[in-house]
């Protein structure tokens, strides 16, 4: 076998899967499920070998398995117990499945829990709040009216998403004002989400157009021998 | 009870610390001893979930190989999934142990079926959303006119027009332009905002011990 053979069967194959999973089309049928199924394959398949080959076995070679060289017994030992910490907690997630041995398994989940946590807030101040608000900020500069109506967007769509209400007469309701804000930042999630919809149809366009394509010209290439 | 009330205590009391010792690491200078720490705990929860991607993947294939054996509703599908997920790892065993010769020396096969199998399922599967797309949109059309549909919708409509390069409708696209620019800009900033707000609340809830449904 040749690497133009194998580019001859991965052809064949991609087209075949483009089938299958188009079938869809006509409605929910077997053969898209099976493409369905051959998806979840591969990529289980994939996901074991990333996480083996990029994550454990580096992982495992410079802690556990590492050689001892120059580094005293003392210092060797102290790697390996660190080594084995993260792989003790990850085993742990294996007791999750025990309704009496779930709580010890929480242990493992908690640590993922905790730095997963702390990177969450760290990546929301600093990667999304801050730089988005200077942002809106910064546009009454550069464009007056324009910066001004993004501002108020900014801060109405806010408004928009919090449910502060006081009771009244028996009702529970927002404060008038809030409410015509709420109604305005109403506006400006609705023309976001439209433009974010649109752009969503003309990417999945440009994807279509492009495998129909492709495959196309995989079958015409063939035809034309 | 009283043992899983010890543990529940050391899943909170791992959480918070942990947490803290990260979230002041992550927020300490680059290269002092605070941000290491929090630099080696990361380290240490990529391979913990490493290990749990692991036990999912292991979990995935025993649940399909039970299906397969006991012949249950759906079982030729489980026998796909097996024999995919066995075929892509045995192709990379093989990649690694460099068993290819002739032509196909030194050839990583494994890539070339990804790129047959994964790219084309996927990009198919991105492909047929148009259709899910078009048809959720006229679905709405057909829901009745309220102000916000009548928003959602003449935003989209200019955004798809605005991309046509008709002749002497320039207008068209700096409307587009504007649109996008301004009051679309402001929408999704706000959104993003809020999400960041909720993400930062939500963990603070966490590292306080207000939210432990992790426990669960």
């Amino acid at each position: 076998m040749t690497p133009a053979d194998l580019d001859l069967i991965a052809g064949w194959a991609s087209l075949v899967l483009t089938l299958l999973v188009f079938s869809y089309l006509l409605g929910d049928n077997y053969l898209y499920r099976i493409a369905i199924h051959i998806l979840v394959g591969a990529a289980a398949g994939y996901a074991l070998i990333v996480a083996v080959e990029s994550v454990l076995v580096p992982w495992m070679n410079t802690t556990i398995l590492a050689e001892q060289g120059d580094r005293d017994t003392a210092l060797m030992t102290a790697l390996r117990v660190l080594g084995a910490v993260p792989l003790l907690f990850g085993a742990l997630l294996l007791l999750k499945a025990s309704p009496r041995l779930g709580p010890v398994g929480n242990l493992g989940l908690a640590f993922l829990v905790g730095v997963g946590t702390a990177v969450a807030i760290t990546g929301a101040a600093t990667g999304t709040i801050i730089p988005l608000a200077r942002e809106a900020g910064e546009a009454v500069g550069d464009d007056a009216v324009d910066g001004i109506v993004i501002l108020v967007g900014v801060i109405t769509t806010l408004i928009f998403f919090q449910y502060i209400a006081i009771e009244r007469q028996g009702t529970i309701r927002r404060p008038r004002a809030f409410r015509a804000l709420s109604a305005i930042g109403q506006g400006f999630v609705m023309i976001a989400l439209g433009a974010l919809y649109a752009g969503a149809i003309l990417t999945s366009l440009a994807i279509f157009s492009d495998v129909v394509r492709e495959q196309l010209q995989f079958v015409l290439d063939k035809m034309g021998g | 009870m009283r043992h899983h009330r010890l543990l529940d205590f050391l899943a909170t009391f791992t959480v918070i610390s942990v947490g803290l010792v990260t979230l002041i690491g992550l927020l300490s200078e680059r290269g002092s001893a605070p941000a290491s720490i929090a630099d080696f705990m990361v380290q240490l929860v990529t391979v913990i979930a490493a290990v749990a991607v692991l036990i999912g993947i292991l979990n995935l294939i025993s649940v399909h190989l039970g299906r397969f054996v006991r012949a249950e509703h759906g079982w030729p599908y489980s026998l796909v999934v097996l024999v995919v997920a066995v075929a892509v790892i045995a192709l990379r065993i093989l990649d690694r142990a460099d068993i290819w010769s002739g032509e196909l020396e030194g050839e990583q096969v494994s890539l070339r079926v990804f790129e047959a199998v994964q790219v084309s399922l996927e990009s198919a599967l991105a492909a047929i959303i148009l259709f899910s797309l078009v048809y959720a949109a006229y679905r709405l059309l057909r829901h009745g006119a309220t102000v916000w549909n009548v928003l959602f919708g003449t935003a989209a409509v200019i955004v798809l027009l605005g991309w046509i390069p008709l002749e002497n409708l320039d207008v068209l696209g700096d409307v587009r332009d504007w649109l996008v620019r301004v009051p679309v800009s402001a929408g999704t900033r706000g959104i993003l905002i809020g999400v960041g707000l909720g993400t930062v609340t939500v963990g603070i809830r966490v590292l306080i011990g207000q939210d432990r449904s992790y426990r669960s």
